[in-house]
Order: structure tokens, then sequence, then C-alpha cells
């Protein structure tokens, strides 16, 4: 199986370096139809989003994180670095289970 | 509440109190799942933000040196040398279960096969921003493992949370109430026989007495 990164330009540029393939997008509407395509790739085990464009197509992958198995959907910061005020994993576990951690 | 309409007699009482045995039993089994999903929550989220703290770290370092590379080369430069760039990047994805829900884990391989560009007319930003991308990509398999392991299991203890809330807050006492009730009930009717046998027992003795003092006075007479 494979990765595959959705991003901005420099983003996929970067990983395309360590030979993983991608597709750059600009807008929501482009992000929602290269996820989709994406997730229907049986050979893509990852998707590599970067946390800009998973924010515009936040509720997509909401849905997707929980319910199904294969691939896998990491978030990482872009080129300008990680969105401010973003929960952490910690804080994302602490909401979801109401209890502190 | 609901289940006062039941009629008090033994063959409830007796349902009920196997009722009673059979949610205690889950809640326990419950509780104990709820503790076991914690307690490898607890572990993996320590190593999950450790891990996206490393990965962030190396990719914003793979992000500058990129940068530098496309200031000395320009972009259409790098493009055509990312292209040149023969390195396979395998995953086997593979899964685990904890408690009924299944985990993912992932290994990634590299295979590369160079040299996949001339050094000639290539500044060494190009390699070390590859080195970088390799290595936020080794890091990257584990922390997607991390990643959606923890959220898949913080949602599974939330969902066992309100299960056991459910039996310890409302159904389990629900059904003690009933069933003291209607023991209540039972206990109250054998006390209501008793007296009532009482009863009878004093009339029938005051009968039997007057019928004798009856006899002999009619006897006397």
């Amino acid at each position: 199986m494979k990765y595959f990164a959705i991003g901005d330009e420099d983003t996929v540029l970067g990983f395309g370096m360590a030979g993983v393939r991608g597709r750059a997008v600009r807008d929501s509407q482009e992000a929602e139809r290269v996820f989709g395509a994406a997730l229907e790739d049986e050979e893509i085990g990852i998707i590599i989003i970067t946390e800009r464009i998973a924010d515009m197509i936040r509720p997509v992958i909401e849905r997707f994180v929980f319910t199904e198995n294969f691939p896998l959907i990491v978030e990482v910061p872009d080129w300008r670095g990680p969105v401010e005020g973003r929960p952490g994993i910690r804080e994302l576990v602490n909401s979801a289970i109401g209890i502190s951690l | 509440m609901e289940q006062y309409e039941l009629a008090p007699t033994k063959t409830n009482l007796i349902r009920l109190h196997e009722d009673l045995k059979f949610a205690t039993l889950g809640y326990e089994l419950l509780d104990q799942k709820r503790n076991i999903l914690v307690v490898e929550l607890l572990g993996l989220v320590d190593q999950a933000v450790d891990f996206q703290s490393r990965m962030n770290e190396e990719l914003q370092k793979a992000y500058a040196t990129l940068q530098e590379a496309v200031l000395r080369m320009g972009k259409i430069r790098v493009r055509q040398i990312t292209a040149a760039v023969n390195i396979d990047v395998d995953i086997r994805l593979s899964t685990r279960r904890v408690m009924g829900v299944t985990l993912p884990v992932v290994d990634t391989e590299f295979t590369e096969n160079a040299p996949y560009f001339s050094p000639v007319g290539t500044t060494f930003r190009v390699d070390s921003s590859l080195e970088s991308f390799k290595a936020v990509l080794q890091l990257m398999g584990k922390m997607a493992e991390l990643r959606i392991s923890v959220l898949r299991l913080a949602n599974e203890v939330r969902k066992t949370i309100r299960k056991v809330n459910a039996l310890e807050k409302i159904a389990i006492p629900e059904l003690e109430e009933t069933v003291s009730y209607i023991q209540n009930r039972l206990e109250e009717n054998e006390r209501d026989m008793f007296v009532l046998m009482k009863m009878v027992k004093k009339r029938l003795e005051e009968k039997k007495l007057q019928n004798i003092t009856e006899k002999e006075s009619g006897r006397s007479h």
C-alpha cells in the first residue's frame, strides 16, 4: 500500500521527493473531489492531508476517522506551520470521553 | 417505578432477582472493559503526543530546506529532480483488536533505487530536504497508527462509559426498587394473613364457648 498526499503545492512537492504521490488542491470542492478519489483507490493506505485543507472538509473527514478501517488519515501542518488553536490529541481525547487524562 | 404494574407474586420476585443478578454481572464486565480501555488509551496518548511533536519538528525542518532548495534552483528544476527520485515507499497495514475495537498497525518500508539524479548543478539542500521528508514518513506511519488508535479507543471508551452509567444509575436501581417493592408487598400480605387467621381462630373459639354456655343453660332449664 502507498501514501497519498493532499495539500498545497509545496507540501505535495516535498512529499513527492520522498516518493509519495499526491495532488495539490486549492479550494474545498477540489479537496473533496481528490479526497473522495483517494478513498476509492485501493492502493492507498494512508492519506496525508495538510491541516488547512483538512479544515476545509472537516465534516467529511470526521465521519471517516471513526467509522472506516482503511485508509488512515493523518493531518500534518503545512509549510506555514501548525494552525493556531488546534486541539491536540490530548484535548481531542478529553473532549471525547469527558474526563481529563 | 415503571415496573410497579408487575403483580407482586413470588414468580415475579424470582424472575426479578435473576434479572438483577444479570444486570450486575453486565455492569461488572463493562466496568472492567472500561478500565482496560482507559489504561490502553493512556499509554497510547503519551506515545502519540510524543510522535506528533517529533514529526512536526522534522516536518518544519523538511519544509525549510525545501524552501531553500526552491530558492536556489527554482521550482521547475526542483520538480524535475523530484520526478527523477525513485524511492518506493511501501506500507503494510494490519490490525489488532483491543476489547472489540479494531486498531491499525502500520509498517513503513523504503526501497531506494539510487542514484536518482545527477549531483551536478544540484544544491545539497535537495538532499537534506529529501532526507528530512524520508524521516517524516518514517515517523508518519507510527504516528498515523497511534493517532487513529487513540481516536477509536476514545470513541469506544465514551460508548462504554455511557452503558456503564445507564446500568449503574438507571437499570440496577430500578430493578432493586421493584424487588424491594414486591418483597414488601409479599411480607405485608403475610402479615395480613396472619392477622386474619388469628381473628378467625378467635371467632371460632368464641362461637365454641357460646355453644357450650348455650348447651349448659339449656340443660339447667
